[in-house]
């Protein structure tokens, strides 16, 4: 019972983050938001380039991902 | 954020171009020399500003003939970019595209991000090609899923981020959106949005 008190909380509060954050983007200039926003996705793609992982590894693992979620 | 909209076209001045959007506009200006295209999914909340990455961007096309295909792949090659299959040769990869499978498309030499690319299956897929948005940004523009059948879509998936990928639009887009669009996506996928407030 506490388990899924916690989980639709959890669930709630990023809900929550979402319509605060879209509230946020709507109320500033594009430049300032997608330069944020920017900073997080280019982090995110420079990260990658360092992963470790063959092309065939990569694959595998979004194989398993899939698998995961079905 | 500043939106300009009108009919099918969405002008978006002075965004921030980050490497994924620089990837996707790459290559969908090289695709678009073979056959039209439509992106969806996650990328469509990301290009409006979601803060979440993604390595993978979904694209449609319609359903090739195989030697229109051996184009798209040619110039995809020619373009810089390489096919993450083993089977790499243009009728190997049309094999898997007839049997509705998924294509990865990124960089040469890359894999993230990458373009996961199909072909349109069916009559949702065939609409969101039809009724493409065109998304201008700075430095070209890339086609888009028209904005109700993406939050419709998103909630039909149901998965924690497509649920939030869909608050996420509907809370950027809701003053913009007519309301008949958005109440006949719903029907469409036969989901509700009140749960989240979306909806009109």
């Amino acid at each position: 019972m506490e388990l899924e008190f916690d989980r639709v909380s959890h669930r709630n509060e990023r809900l929550a983050f979402v319509r605060r954050y879209a509230a946020w983007v709507k109320r500033v200039p594009n430049e300032e938001w997608s330069r944020q926003q920017g900073a997080l996705i280019d982090s995110f793609i420079e990260n990658t380039r360092n992963m470790p992982l063959t092309c065939r590894e990569y694959l595998d693992r979004v194989a398993d991902r899939r698998q995961d979620l079905r | 954020m500043d939106l300009r909209c009108s009919g099918n076209r969405i002008v978006v001045s002075g965004k921030y171009i980050t490497l994924l959007d620089r990837f996707v506009m790459d290559f969908v200006r090289t695709l678009e020399r073979e056959t039209p295209y439509v992106v969806v999914s996650g990328f469509v909340a990301i290009l409006f500003g979601r803060s979440r990455g993604t390595e993978d961007v979904d694209v449609l096309i319609p359903r090739l003939e195989p030697e229109d295909f051996a184009a798209v792949h040619e110039v995809l090659r020619r373009g810089g970019f390489g096919f993450l299959s083993e089977d790499d040769e243009a009728d190997d990869l049309y094999a898997m595209l007839a049997a509705n499978r998924a294509i990865r498309i990124a960089r040469t030499d890359e894999f993230i991000p990458n373009i996961e690319m199909k072909f349109a299956r069916d009559e949702v897929d065939r609409f969101v090609l039809r009724d493409r948005v065109d998304i201008e940004l700075p430095g070209g523009s890339i086609f888009i899923s028209p904005i109700p059948i993406q939050i419709a879509y998103n909630l039909y998936l149901g998965g924690r981020k497509d649920i939030e990928d869909a608050l996420y639009l509907w809370e950027i887009f809701r003053d913009d959106l007519d309301s008949g669009a958005m109440n006949a996506a719903l029907a469409q996928f036969g989901v509700r949005g009140d749960e989240y407030g979306i909806g009109i």
